[in-house]
Parts: structure tokens; C-alpha cells; sequence
């Protein structure tokens, strides 16, 4: 037994793990609102995964097409989440996303502008009109650095940097605190807090081929899961239809969607442009018939339809995958995407210039002269953390998520730019929602020394066994279950060899060992991760077999197109007593009346 | 092929002072360092600890030095640099080393708060918008709003080598990026944060940090902007 009295403790009023731009931004709020906040995050500060976000932030600020307004936001997004949406919150990020860009361009962020000097926005696949204020390709980046600077120089807000989070603390059905270590002396370290946000991102990196950075290991849904929370959605997991197919170690990264919206188009072996082939009708109207139309409307004639090329992700990595499985792919396996015979190099050069440095050093082709080869990669995770949709508390007061880390928000299958504007309005509802709870508090929360205990062994048991499985291996053997049964196209039966080779990858990772001592011992913190990379995996794997329809970015081949009877449900995760996964289908609410009105109004009704 | 990769290791649980370990393995010209680095971890020695995040150069976790010149570890394939020899991976110079190929990033990080890193403006924005500024001012910005924060050309300075307290290029590009901002109102006061003996004086136009920038910031230049600035100044 350990005597807490001798751990390393801090307190505060809230503890908000992660440091991405959903994390950070609830840290702002949280100190705006005047309350103690810590981010405890395991990278250095201002690496987190929103860095990787490439092409911009989608608000309606109706810079670039003056028509553009929250009820078409509102309106786009759920039809790209086949309505599964949760409506409340699709209704706060459409109607609050324009006043956080605002605020981000006020705390300093650059923009490219207007004419007019007002920000820019872009096209993007499922947005009305052009809707994603950026810079450049690099609109992460900059939306991390201003928030990390605007934060650090706040007072009441202090960083844990490279600490990791492990377990939660609770006291009775109360969040209490954490326990995290430092990833470099391995110590331990116990966090005091009325409240904790989590804002960890998600799990891409069960996947082999994926977008995702080393971080996404679905902490924050394991942290959640173990504290009693429902992870939501979890069957809906986006593969981004662009990532790079080649060379092979840099299979997965992104390609961004920007190419397609500045006017890159999608051509098979054949040289053909296929997409015209591929577009549902929920979205024929919408999308324009010929080559000369598309162009068009990329011209900016307000009078023709977008390309196929840019309908949403859902769609455009389903056929994707169906040319290259139907042998119509390039030499890599992919699909071409070209953009060289359609805009002039040096506007590539200016638009793109992130996507034209990484295919030149890491591919060496130039993309202003040849076209990319690119395939589906694992992006996002649409599920996440069950939380009001006014407040992201979960259903451990206490206990919030914002982000990619939160379920709900996306329905099936999210929009291009909406996760930058959803890490920034549910950033600060995290925020502003812990603030309430932490006022209605009447005593501060206990810390149970039994629960410190447990948590602090299951780690160090990892270091003390005397022999057992190598955590890279595992990992490894993880990502090849899940790229190989749990892809974009999915079958029962497939589905069902998935939970039992997750069974046989989670009795391996029960003997996991670490060689070493807990200092500085970067076997340790694969090994730590394994659990709840296998969580996430498996939460994903349990709810893709019990929906059984193709519903956004979920697809089961045994059970095409989307069901009516399904979109009253939504799936659930949770643990069990005796430590299984618990599965259940729940009704949703119907939805509020007008909100339905504007979701299903005809595009005319809303331009007003 | 067969490539030799010579890491500098240093444990300070058990090590007195750094020293160079070899690793043998196959590899192939398109593999990036970073990727043999993670062969090296996986397959060889599973303590090799480096920091790495986003494998494509945006996060700028992984800059090292790699055959005496600092670089992204993602961003090198093998068959751009010298295979024949042993492969040097050292950590980026004149930072503490906490192990192997981790560095004590603090010092990095507080020269780059000094220049106060955010947009200081007591001109209330517009109540519905945002503030206005052309795109021509704007393209200003671009290029030193692109640094990653890998701190390779900070370390690649000789000026850093021979004095620890010099603030360094990244954070005097960091400087130009607010000062050069139309929307902010605090250039004079960033000037005469660096308009100091270890501040942009320091900078003797040496080049190092161009050559080692992963992202192809033109650096000095950057520096030479505020520099006339400051000597309008004064004027």
C-alpha cells in the first residue's frame, strides 16, 4: 500500500486532460470563469493531434457567400450525419461556431481574408456554400498556437506537460480527481479537482492505416468507460477518403479535403472521373451532372452545382474503395487525385502549400506536374463520452468531454471543418458547464486511498511481472485485427472473428510486460496504453455488430442502406459489474420540432 | 540495404555521460529516420526513447540531429542523406538532455513567452465581426506563422552555443509575427524586449537556422526586417 500523503499532489478545481484545441479552449473558459485549471496533457504542449487539421474551420460567417447562415450549417450537417445527430448540440455548434471563430481571429489568429479584408472561406465536401475560414493548409497549427499562447499566459492556468493520465477518482458517484505519472521520471502524481474534462481526441491508432497521430490511443474513452460513464456512437468511425497510399510508411497520412475543394478532381486507372457514378440521391440535386457544371460552380457561379468530388466523406471513401476493389486502382492501391491539370502551380503552390512540400519530401512527386495516389484512412471517431448536450457533463457529475473525445455531435459521419468548430464551442460549453457544477458543490470531494492504490498497481504491475508479452507486439497484432475485420466495409461475419481475435489480443495484454524500471521507459507508456486502445477497439467492434444497416461512415455489406427503424436508436457502451462491455440499443428523442423543420426544409426555404 | 544507425544514448539513471550504440538492420531508401528509429525501438531496444508525434512535420516533436545536421526525423528519408557510413543521430545541441534523444525543452519554450506571443490590441474588435485586415497584410504573417515550434534552428545558432541566455531565431521569429501584425498595438514594447545585448543583436547573420528550418522559413530575413525596424527606430 502506498500513503497518499506521500505521492505528489496538486490540486485544483478542474483538471482538463488533453491539450488539443478542444482541451485548451475549455481551459480558457475554465479560467475565464475564474476557477484553478490544470492541463494535464502527454505530449509538449501545442503538439496535440488539432495540429495535424489541414483545412480550415467551418462557420457561417457568410464571408464568402453571403447566403450562408446557422440554419444551413445546421441543415449540412445533419444530413451529412444521416441525421443521427444529436440535434441540440448540431443546433449549439451551428448557431455558436461564427462567434468562436471570431474570437480565435481576436486573440490573434491569421487568416487568408477577403477582398474586403474579411476571413476567407473555402469549399469542403457537404458545406452549402464555401464555409471554412483557413490558412493556407496549415489551419490546425494555426489554431493550436493561438490558443496555446493566449492560454499560457493566463494565470490561473497551469500545464502538466508529458503526464499521462490513468485512472479517475471518484467519491460515491462524484469525480474527485486523477491519478497521472510524468513520462519521464515515472512518478506518480495524484491530482486533486472538483471537476474533470476530458479532451483526449480519439482512438484512430487501433488502426494500421490511419491519419492519426501516436497520442490516440482512446484514453479518454477508457478514463470515462472505467469511471462509469456510456460511450456513445462508437460503430461510426470516419475513414477520410485521401490519406497517402505510398510510399508505405507514410501510408495514412492525410491528404486534405482542401485539394478537392480548391478544384481537385478523383480519377481511377481509366482515367476516369468517377465520382459522377457515385452520388446518392440525397444528393443529386444538389450536385452537378457534367464535367462543365462542376467547373462552374468552382468559378463561382452561383447558378450551377458543386462536383461529386465533394459530397461527403462517407460516400466519397465508399467508392474509393469499391474502384480499387473492382481493380480500376493506381499502381499503390489508391485512387488518383489530380490537381495539377486543374489550377495553375503557383495557386497550388499558395493554396497547398503543406500537401505540395509533403508529397515533394516524403514522396518525391511534384503535385503541381503529376497526380497524388491516395486511399481511405482512419480519421475520426464520430462516437465518444455521452454528455448533455448543454453542458458535455457526462453522466458521472462531475465528469465532461468536449471534442472528438465527446459522442453525438456527428451523428454517423462528420462534416470536413466541423471538428475544428466543434473542439471550439464545445471546448468552452465544457468550460462553462464544469463552472456551473462546480459552484452547486457544497463540500469538496474526498479521495478514496483504495482507489489510488488500485490504479497505481494495475501500472506498476506491468513493471513487475517476471516475464510476458512485448507491448509493441500487441499493438501491432491490435492494428492488424481492426484493419483487417473492422474497415470501412464491414460483414457479421467479419465483425464476429474481430471479437474473438480481440478476446485473444486482450488475454495477451493481461500479461503485458514492460522491461525496465518506470524511469524514462517508453515500453512502459506503450504498455499503459494498450488497455485502452482495446477498449476502444472493442466498444467499436460490439456496436458495429449490433447496427445492422449502412448508415454515414458505417457499412455493413450484409445489411445495405439505411434502415428507417435504426435511426430511432442509438447504441451504447458501458461496463458491466463483474468488467464486460455492456451493449444496448436506446431510443432516441424525437427531435424538437423546429429544429426538424430547418433539417429537412428544402435548401430554398432557408436562403432567405 | 544494410544501414548502420549510431545513436547517441544517455540514461542518467545509469549512464555517466552520453556514448554512441550501434544498430545493424535492413532498410529501405524510402524509410524516413524516424521510421528506423521506431524499428530500432520495436525490434532492437525497446528503452530508445525520442519524442515524436504526428510523423509528417507539422507537430515538430521530432527534430534531432542526424549526420551533424538538425532536422525532422520524419521528414529525412535514407536515400537523401549518406548511407555508405554509420548514420549519427545525436539530440538537438545546447539543450540538457533528459534521455537519449530527449531534450529539456523549458529554456526553449520561456525565450519564446518573452516576446509575449499574442496579439495585444485594447481597440475593442467590431461587436459581430472580426477585425479587418487585407490579405496582402495578412500574407505578411504566413511565413512565420508556419514554425513548428522543433526548435532546430534555435539549436543549429552558434550564437546559442556560445551564450545561453541568447534568445534565439525562433523566438525573434516569433517576435516579427506580432510585430509585423497590423491588428496588434505592441511592436514597441516587443522591440524593446529583444533590442537587448542577448536579444536580436546576437544574431551575427550566420544562416544555420535557414539551412536546418524543416519547414524552409526564410529566418533571417525575418530577423533582418526587425532589425531595420529597430534602427528606424532610433533614428
Amino acid at each position: 500500500m502506498i500513503d497518499i500523503k506521500e505521492l505528489q499532489t496538486f490540486e485544483h478545481d478542474v483538471i482538463v486532460v488533453g491539450a488539443g484545441g478542444s482541451g485548451l479552449r475549455a481551459a480558457i473558459e475554465c479560467s475565464v470563469q475564474g476557477m484553478s485549471t490544470a492541463v494535464v496533457c502527454k505530449s509538449l504542449l501545442g503538439k496535440a493531434h488539432t495540429v495535424m487539421a489541414e483545412g480550415g474551420v467551418a462557420a457561417s460567417l457568410g464571408n464568402a457567400d453571403a447566403r450562408d447562415n446557422w440554419k444551413i450549417h445546421f441543415r449540412d450537417t445533419m444530413r451529412g450525419g444521416k441525421f443521427l445527430n444529436d440535434w441540440k448540440m448540431a443546433e449549439h455548434h451551428a448557431k455558436e461556431a461564427a462567434d468562436r471563430v471570431n474570437e480565435l481571429e481576436e486573440w490573434g489568429a491569421v487568416f487568408d481574408r477577403t477582398k474586403d479584408g474579411l476571413i476567407n472561406q473555402r469549399n469542403f465536401g457537404g458545406h452549402r456554400y464555401p464555409r471554412l475560414a483557413h490558412v493556407g493548409d496549415r489551419t490546425g497549427l494555426e489554431i493550436i498556437r493561438t490558443l496555446q499562447d493566449y492560454a499560457v499566459h493566463r494565470e490561473n492556468i497551469k500545464v502538466y506537460m508529458e503526464c499521462t493520465a490513468l485512472g479517475l477518482l471518484k467519491d460515491g458517484e462524484r469525480i474527485s480527481g486523477l491519478i497521472a505519472y510524468w513520462r519521464d521520471s515515472g512518478e506518480f502524481i495524484l491530482f486533486k479537482a472538483k471537476a474533470v474534462i476530458l479532451a483526449t481526441g480519439g482512438a484512430g491508432r487501433a488502426w494500421r492505416v490511419t491519419s492519426n497521430s501516436w497520442e490516440y490511443t482512446g484514453d479518454g474513452y477508457a478514463l470515462a468507460y472505467h469511471a462509469g460513464t456510456e460511450l456513445i456512437n462508437m460503430e461510426f468511425t470516419q475513414f477520410h477518403p485521401t490519406g497517402m497510399v505510398w510510399p508505405h510508411s507514410v501510408k495514412g497520412i492525410l491528404v486534405t479535403e482542401g485539394v478537392r475543394g480548391d478544384g481537385g478532381i478523383l480519377l481511377n486507372s481509366e482515367k476516369e472521373r468517377f465520382m459522377f457514378r457515385y452520388v446518392p440521391e440525397k444528393f443529386a440535386p444538389e450536385t452537378a451532372d457534367t464535367e462543365e457544371e462542376g467547373d462552374r460552380w468552382l468559378a463561382g457561379d452561383k447558378t450551377a452545382r458543386r462536383p461529386p468530388e465533394l459530397i461527403t466523406r462517407d460516400e466519397v471513401a465508399r467508392a474509393i474503395t469499391k474502384e480499387i476493389n473492382e481493380g480500376r486502382g493506381s499502381p499503390h492501391g489508391g485512387v488518383f487525385l489530380d490537381i495539377a491539370t486543374r489550377i495553375p502551380a503557383e495557386k497550388i503552390k499558395k493554396k497547398l502549400p503543406s500537401m505540395y512540400h509533403q508529397f515533394k519530401v516524403l514522396a518525391n512527386l511534384d503535385i503541381t506536374k503529376e497526380p497524388m495516389e491516395v486511399g481511405p484512412t482512419l480519421h475520426y471517431f464520430m462516437g465518444g463520452v455521452r454528455v448533455d448536450s448543454d453542458t458535455q457533463m457526462s453522466r458521472v457529475p462531475g465528469l465532461f468531454a468536449c471534442g472528438e473525445c465527446s459522442g453525438g455531435m456527428h451523428g454517423s459521419n462528420r462534416l470536413g471543418g466541423n471538428s475544428l468548430s466543434d473542439i471550439l464551442v464545445f471546448g468552452r460549453l465544457a468550460g462553462l458547464g464544469a463552472k456551473n457544477y462546480v459552484n452547486s458543490l457544497s463540500n469538496k470531494p474526498n479521495i478514496d486511498a483504495s482507489q489510488v492504490n488500485e490504479i497505481i498497481k494495475n501500472a506498476t504491475d506491468i513493471l513487475n511481472r517476471e516475464s510476458g508479452t512485448n507491448p509493441y507486439l500487441i499493438h501491432e497484432d491490435l492494428q492488424d485485427v481492426m484493419n483487417r475485420y473492422v474497415n470501412i466495409v464491414r460483414t457479421e461475419e467479419e465483425l464476429k472473428t474481430a471479437i474473438l481475435e480481440l478476446e485473444r489480443i486482450k488475454h495477451g495484454a493481461a500479461k503485458v510486460k514492460a522491461v525496465g524500471a518506470s524511469q524514462y521507459n517508453p515500453g512502459w507508456h506503450e504498455a499503459l496504453s494498450i488497455g485502452n486502445l482495446l477498449i476502444s477497439a472493442e466498444a467499436v467492434t460490439l456496436a458495429a455488430l449490433m447496427r445492422e444497416e449502412s448508415r454515414g461512415a458505417h457499412t455493413r455489406l450484409d445489411f445495405p442502406g439505411e434502415r428507417d427503424e435504426w435511426l430511432k436508436y442509438i447504441i451504447t457502451i458501458s461496463k458491466n459489474k463483474d468488467g464486460s462491455m455492456k451493449i444496448e440499443k436506446i431510443e432516441r428523442p424525437s427531435p424538437p420540432k423546429e429544429l426538424a423543420e430547418i433539417a429537412y426544409a428544402k435548401i430554398e426555404e432557408l436562403e432567405k | 540495404m544494410e544501414v548502420i544507425f549510431r545513436i547517441l544514448r544517455y540514461n542518467p539513471e545509469k549512464d555517466s555521460e552520453p556514448h554512441y550504440e550501434d544498430y545493424k538492420f535492413d532498410a529501405h531508401q524510402n524509410m524516413t529516420v524516424l521510421d528506423c528509429l521506431h524499428k530500432i525501438k520495436w525490434e532492437h531496444d525497446g528503452s530508445l526513447s525520442f519524442r515524436r508525434s504526428c510523423a509528417h512535420g507539422i507537430c515538430g516533436s521530432d527534430g534531432m540531429r542526424i549526420n551533424g545536421k538538425n532536422h525532422l526525423a520524419c521528414q529525412t528519408l535514407l536515400k537523401d542523406i549518406n548511407t555508405k557510413k554509420p548514420i549519427t543521430i545525436e539530440p538537438l545541441p545546447s539543450l540538457p538532455i533528459i534521455k537519449d534523444l530527449v531534450l529539456d525543452m523549458s529554456d526553449f519554450y520561456e525565450k519564446n513567452a518573452v516576446v509575449k506571443p499574442y496579439l495585444i490590441n485594447n481597440t475593442p474588435a467590431p461587436l459581430d465581426r472580426e477585425r479587418l485586415q487585407s490579405n496582402d497584410d495578412a500574407e505578411k504573417l504566413f511565413e512565420a506563422a508556419k514554425c513548428i515550434l522543433c526548435a532546430c534552428c534555435t539549436t543549429s545558432c552558434p550564437s546559442t552555443w556560445t551564450n545561453e541566455n541568447y534568445i534565439g531565431p525562433a523566438a525573434l521569429l516569433k517576435a516579427y509575427r506580432f510585430i509585423a501584425d497590423t491588428r496588434d498595438e505592441a511592436a514597441d514594447e516587443r522591440l524593446d524586449i529583444i533590442d537587448t545585448p542577448n536579444g536580436i543583436w546576437r544574431c551575427h547573420t550566420i544562416f544555420n537556422c535557414i539551412e536546418s528550418c524543416p519547414k524552409e522559413i526564410n529566418i533571417t530575413w525575418h530577423i533582418s526586417e526587425l532589425k531595420q525596424e529597430l534602427s528606424k527606430r532610433e533614428i
